[in-house]
């Protein structure tokens, strides 16, 4: 019988037709930022290549097991049998979590990549303050007893919270009066007569800044980011956190599974050579192991532009894991929390954060916590610039130091048709990571032809079945 | 007591081109299309069924084209509670192949008893006149392999899907034991309260 039939095992040949087509978009890098592009290009009708040089996903955010982790960070070692099974680790690469009302789960509900993936509750969220780590008070209650501030300051910020808590831009009863859009920050908290003490605990510990750049701009972002925390500390109540069970991996490859499930075609494991420009210095393929594919834009990390220049260092973040058999001390044995040490407590411009999680996040074996310490570096020593937050964590059983360069794009997008995602900030979540995939998002909807175009509205989701 | 609902995870690993979207679509939704296309828009399917006294909710999950280039991640493996492996009986090197889809099966999935672990093999296609795997071959490479139970099977026919999918669905509830029982306790994200609802149940 002439039946045609597809005899398709995966060989060089296979491979070869796949390079050899054309492509709307070839996508470099499968880091949380870049798959979700790609998954919302493949939604928009695109025709989507998408590229790794690992043989994993999720780039500088994917979530490695124990021997991925000795391999790549553990100078020659071998991951010691006390640590328990390799597969039993899901190690983050960039620590951070999700407000549980924040962009990011708008993000999923809106690409509905929520059924590939579960989430709990972070238990608690500390801050440090005069050499102390306290809980941040989530009820009255907690704030009455806290000893974080006196009897009277404590008036005076619960004044302060329900103005944040009742101010709504559009209804300019709840103003008071204050312009937010031009009254600084610094001048808001001001108003409220609040202590020194007070204000880094509200713009640092619930409004997560984690530099005090916030102060002199308008206040209506510190506002913002205050009905963000209490909205999301509302939706589950422990904490305002919530992170997916096995890692932030799992993010990169829901939207991955996204792209693919709408045509993209997906290759690991896959070295890129090269980015093709024509000569007017558009972007027109990319070649790997002598093979090109031809495509109108790439999108990428940062890691694949570096040889073409197309991206500048902004800065470095210094990250220091941690493998602890012992949940971090004085956090009422919180099985995941975080830590924020505020700047002004230590000497710093930056913060440093503190993440713990473990195995009731099945991130680590039972027994065992994955601490993550974290900072924007301001010295030639960073790993000494986090010693304040190594000394609360008592003895951990390994430690690795990753030192990341901070990268954003520095090209002319609507010229060589090249959209960059920036490297991921050294900020506790991911609001501002969503916020600059919405740009990327919109910088390539801005050079296709209009019919093309499709905007994303946050704020009205589709119905989930 | 009533019967306790089970949600199993199966996927369909083989090599691309054998018919999995096609044996998954027969299944679920009773439909099959001669025209091939590598797979875009099959997530996964869901089908309800009864076993015995217990009501067992089947989530087939598809490969979404991702085996093409070697680029499943852990994700996809993860939680299975049954593993198919389909061959095109046309075609001896999905056969071949098939040693090599069950190693990464086990090495990314990990199951914690790899040699219990239920896996079902499916030969495709066998309404095709261009036979080359035998069922004598395809039942010996099975044996070699603690059993796995075996299934000659036409999507487009209608051969066999029924009974080998009750067999995926028997198999992996024999196999439930206590540590699957346990269920994180995650949050729903789809159920979000606005503001307005927030405030009033806020503290402060």
């Amino acid at each position: 019988m002439a039946l045609a039939r597809p005899g398709r095992t995966p060989d060089r040949s296979e491979s070869r037709a796949a390079m050899d087509d054309e492509y709307d978009v070839i996508v470099l890098g499968t880091g949380m930022k870049d798959t979700l592009l790609s998954g919302l290009m493949s939604v928009a009708g695109k025709k989507v290549l998408h590229m790794d040089r690992n043989s994993y996903y999720g780039g500088e955010s994917a979530s490695l097991n124990l021997n991925q982790m000795f391999e790549k960070y553990g100078n020659g070692e071998k991951p010691p049998a006390e640590l328990g099974s390799s597969r039993d680790y899901n190690i983050d690469l960039i620590p951070k979590f999700m407000m549980a009302s924040g962009k990011l789960v708008r993000m999923l509900l809106y690409s509905k990549t929520t059924h590939y993936l579960e989430f709990k509750q972070i238990d608690g969220s500390f801050v440090y303050n005069k050499g102390k780590v306290h809980k941040v008070p989530v009820t009255e209650t907690e704030a009455l007893a806290s000893g974080l501030m006196g009897l009277w300051e404590k008036r005076r910020f619960r004044n302060f919270l329900i103005y944040v808590q009742e101010y709504d831009a559009a209804n300019a009863s709840t103003h008071k009066g204050r312009d937010l859009s031009r009254l600084s920050s610094a001048d808001l908290i001001k108003d409220f007569g609040l202590q020194q003490e007070t204000v880094d605990f509200i713009g640092h510990a619930i409004a997560l800044n984690h530099n005090d750049e916030y102060l002199t701009k308008p206040a209506a972002e510190l506002v913002k980011r205050c009905q963000l925390y209490s909205l999301s500390l509302a939706q589950y109540g422990k904490s305002p956190y919530i992170y997916p069970l096995y890692g932030l991996g799992e993010l990169p490859q829901a939207f991955s599974r996204l792209s693919a499930v709408h045509g993209g075609v997906y290759m690991l494991n896959k070295k890129v050579d090269k980015i093709e420009y024509d000569e007017s210095g558009r972007v027109c393929g990319v070649t790997s192991e002598g093979e090109t594919a031809k495509c109108k834009m790439v999108i990428g990390d940062p890691s694949y532009f570096l040889a073409d220049g197309k991206v500048k260092q902004v800065g470095q973040v210094i990250r220091m894991v941690c493998i602890m058999s012992h949940p971090v001390p004085n956090t009422n044995n919180s099985d995941s929390c975080q830590i924020i040490i505020p700047q002004s407590q230590v000497g710093r411009q930056n913060d440093i954060y503190i993440t713990c999680l473990g195995a009731s996040n099945s991130v680590a074996p039972a027994g065992k916590y994955i601490v993550i310490v974290s900072s924007t570096v301001e010295t030639a020593e960073p790993v000494k610039e986090l010693s304040p937050a190594l000394k609360l964590l008592g003895k951990p059983d390994k430690i690795f130091a990753l030192l990341n360069n901070v990268y954003v794009p520095a090209n002319d997008f609507a010229k060589d048709g090249c959209f960059i995602t920036s490297s991921f900030d050294a900020s506790s979540h991911f609001e501002s990571s969503v916020n600059d995939v919405l740009a990327v998002y919109e910088q390539i909807m801005s050079t296709l032809p209009p019919e093309e175009r499709k905007l994303i509205d946050l704020d009205h989701l589709p119905a989930q079945e | 007591m009533a019967p306790k609902k089970v949600l199993l995870k199966v996927i369909i690993l083989g090599d691309s081109g054998v018919g999995k979207t096609s044996l998954m679509n027969r299944y679920v939704n009773q439909k099959f299309s001669n025209q091939y296309k590598a797979t875009i828009g099959a997530d996964f399917l869901t089908k309800e069924i009864q076993v015995d006294e217990r009501l067992v909710t089947m989530q087939i999950w598809d490969t979404a084209g991702q085996e093409r280039f070697q680029s499943l991640g852990v994700a996809f493996y993860r939680g299975a509670d049954s593993c198919v492996l389909v061959f095109d009986v046309n075609v001896a090197k999905t056969f071949e192949n098939l040693d090599s889809w069950r190693e990464e099966f086990l090495l990314q999935a990990g199951p914690r008893d790899p040699e219990a672990f239920p896996f079902v093999v499916l030969g495709n296609k066998v309404d095709l006149d261009a036979r080359i795997v035998s069922q004598k071959r395809a039942l010996s490479w099975c044996q070699s392999k603690n059993n796995i139970p075996f299934f000659e099977t036409s999507a487009k026919d209608n051969i066999n899907i029924e009974q080998a999918f009750e067999v995926i669905a028997r198999n992996a509830l024999a196999q439930e034991r206590v540590e699957d029982i346990y269920l994180p306790d995650t949050v729903d994200l789809s159920d979000q309260k606005d503001k307005q609802s927030a405030q009033n149940c806020a503290a402060c």
